[in-house]
């Protein structure tokens, strides 16, 4: 019984990182029909900024943090601006734009391992002042509460800014009809910079969320991204209800696999997990 | 002169290999990451064909090869009816699986310590232990796989897989399984590209994981966009040019890690350029 307590708290930690994941990418994939495979290096910068700041300079954890999101923000929109953009001006396959995010992935990648070394590391943090909670006879660790709550928040907030503000109403628009919405008069390449800033930063967020829990390394960008895309395509790609719950899905079938088989197993039961939907169900849990 | 001879071996291979990926991407227009799965493939199971039950190296390439072809078959069938997005993501996600099969399944790959002592060929009773002797079955190797290549490009066959590379559904409409082509030429890729990968397992004489991580399939795609789409001389020159490439890095002085890391973010600054402002490449014959 306490097994079962303790995959589901290990599932919902999981699953909330992975949830900001797909939450970013289905809101980038959504406005801008692109598959953008640099979004985990991007994600993993985030976590690095944090690490650089607050462990090697010894900056405030809060306005390490915030720089964290902002440069990981900032990353992503200048990516769109300086490639990503002039690509779809040449009307370029969307093949092209995928191979030119393959690019930016190696190149992040191997900036980080220049800077930071391939090791792995882990935001330190003074364990002893750590508190656990137990619950029903399961632990979690502050941090990782605060990592769930923190995820739930941003969700919620994405949520209400897509659904009851102009800009979320321009951004629908822009998703249904790029053309028509220019033609009512949206700035759609200005928009699409700015979903790409907010859809960076929240990949930011879950990289410095994955530095906190488990730790970062160079390469795990590729391995967060796949996770996140997993999620959104078991939720059902361009839903954002959809994808949020993909991934306390994708979460809890890769933690109780991990139980029964052991934890160097878990990428290869996610991706189990995509062949089993893409054949049985392809659409998702939520199709849009 | 021994040196001249060891790149000339290395860029041999290379040539192979994207030449084999050359097939799937300039003549079918198929992009995929998961070369250096399947080179890993035919790798591990030629050598441990060749260390643990002596067999000799060229019956080991031979089913090695072969293993290589029927995972490419099984991963083919899922992938290749999906969506062109969908299918490029399943093989960047089977390479990642592919890396942590190789990295976790003990017993048979030994994980990150690899394996040693891998012999070199043996013709009549006279091992190819002198690299120069190595090099002369490496050039063989290129000229069997330019001559299918071309064979391939020329024959009805090659027509299809062109006809599918500018519209694949107008190839349906008039009753072509197109399917039942791309896998086919999938698993002729995969087949080359296992064999590519116990050649150089075999010259070098020791493989571990970390000869077959996504960034070397991402490497054998910016051979391929270097040297131009649908040209296989093409993607001989540019095995040769990105060869030499980290080999000017290390004369420049820097040190070797640092040179690595240098060699993957050039490869990941070519696809970015040329996608931007060359996406024919040197040799190309059309764009994607």
């Amino acid at each position: 019984m306490e097994v079962i307590i303790q995959i589901a708290l290990n599932a919902l930690v999981a699953g909330s990182i992975y949830a900001l994941i797909t939450l970013g990418f289905n809101l980038l994939y959504s406005t801008t029909r692109f598959f953008d495979l640099s979004y985990g290096a991007i994600a993993a910068v985030g976590g690095y900024i944090v690490y650089c700041l607050y462990n090697l300079l010894g900056l405030n954890l809060y306005a390490a943090i915030v720089l964290g999101i902002l440069g990981a923000g900032a990353l992503g929109f200048s990516c769109e601006k300086l490639i990503y953009r002039q690509l779809r001006a040449r009307k370029a396959s969307s093949a092209v734009l995928l191979i030119a995010s393959l690019g930016v992935l190696l190149v992040i990648q191997s900036a980080l391992a220049i800077l930071f070394t391939s090791q792995f590391h882990i935001i330190t943090r003074d364990l002893s002042a750590e508190r656990v909670f137990t619950i029903f006879g399961g632990t979690i660790t502050e941090v990782q509460a605060i990592i769930f709550l923190s995820a739930i928040t941003i969700m919620l907030a994405l949520g209400a800014l897509l659904k009851f503000t102009r800009f979320g109403k321009a951004v629908q628009a822009i998703a249904d009809d790029e053309e028509v919405a220019n033609v009512v008069g949206i700035n759609s390449e200005k928009m699409i910079g700015i979903v790409y800033f907010i859809g960076a930063a929240i990949a930011g967020a879950a990289g410095i969320a994955t530095a906190f829990d488990t730790g970062i390394m160079p390469t795990l960008g590729l391995a967060i991204l796949l996770k996140g895309v997993i999620a959104a395509i078991v939720g059902g790609i361009g839903n954002v209800v959809g994808g949020v719950l993909g991934a306390f899905v994708l979460a809890a079938i890769e933690n109780t696999g991990a139980w029964f088989f052991s934890a160097e197993w878990r990428d290869v039961i996610a991706f189990l997990v995509l062949i089993a939907f893409l054949l049985l169900r392809p659409r998702g849990i939520l199709p849009k | 002169m021994e040196y001249l001879v060891h790149t000339v071996v290395l860029v041999s291979i290379y040539a192979v290999q994207a030449m084999s990926l050359n097939l799937l991407i300039g003549e079918t227009g198929l992009v995929s990451v998961a070369q250096a799965a399947f080179a890993g493939i035919g790798a591990y199971a030629a050598v441990v064909l060749m260390t643990i039950m002596g067999v000799n190296f060229f019956v080991a390439s031979l089913i090695g090869a072969l293993a290589a072809g029927t995972v490419a078959f099984i991963v083919g069938i899922i992938f290749l009816p999906l969506r062109q997005v969908y299918y490029i993501l399943g093989t960047v996600g089977f390479n990642v699986i592919a890396w942590s099969v190789f990295l976790n399944w003990n017993e048979v790959t030994k994980g990150s310590l690899g394996i040693a002592g891998i012999p070199r060929p043996v013709v009549f009773g006279y091992a190819l232990s002198e690299n120069a002797a190595f090099l002369v079955l490496c050039l063989v190797s290129v000229a069997c796989v330019y001559g299918i290549s071309a064979l391939i490009t020329r024959s009805s066959l090659g027509r299809v897989l062109h006809a599918i590379r500018e519209d694949e559904d107008a190839v349906a409409v008039f009753g072509y399984a197109t399917t039942h082509y791309k896998v086919f030429i999938f698993v002729v890729a995969a087949f080359i590209a296992g064999y590519a990968g116990a050649l150089f397992a075999s010259y070098l004489s020791y493989i571990s994981p970390t000869n077959y991580i996504v960034p070397e399939s991402i490497f054998a795609l910016s051979i391929v966009i270097l040297g131009g789409l649908g040209s296989a001389h093409g993607a001989i020159v540019a095995a040769f040019l990105l060869v030499v490439l980290p080999e000017v890095l290390r004369f420049v002085g820097f040190p070797s890690e640092l040179a690595g890391h240098l060699r993957l973010m050039s490869y990941g600054l070519i696809l970015i350029f040329f996608m931007l402002y060359l996406p024919k490449g040197l040799f190309g014959k059309f764009r994607i």
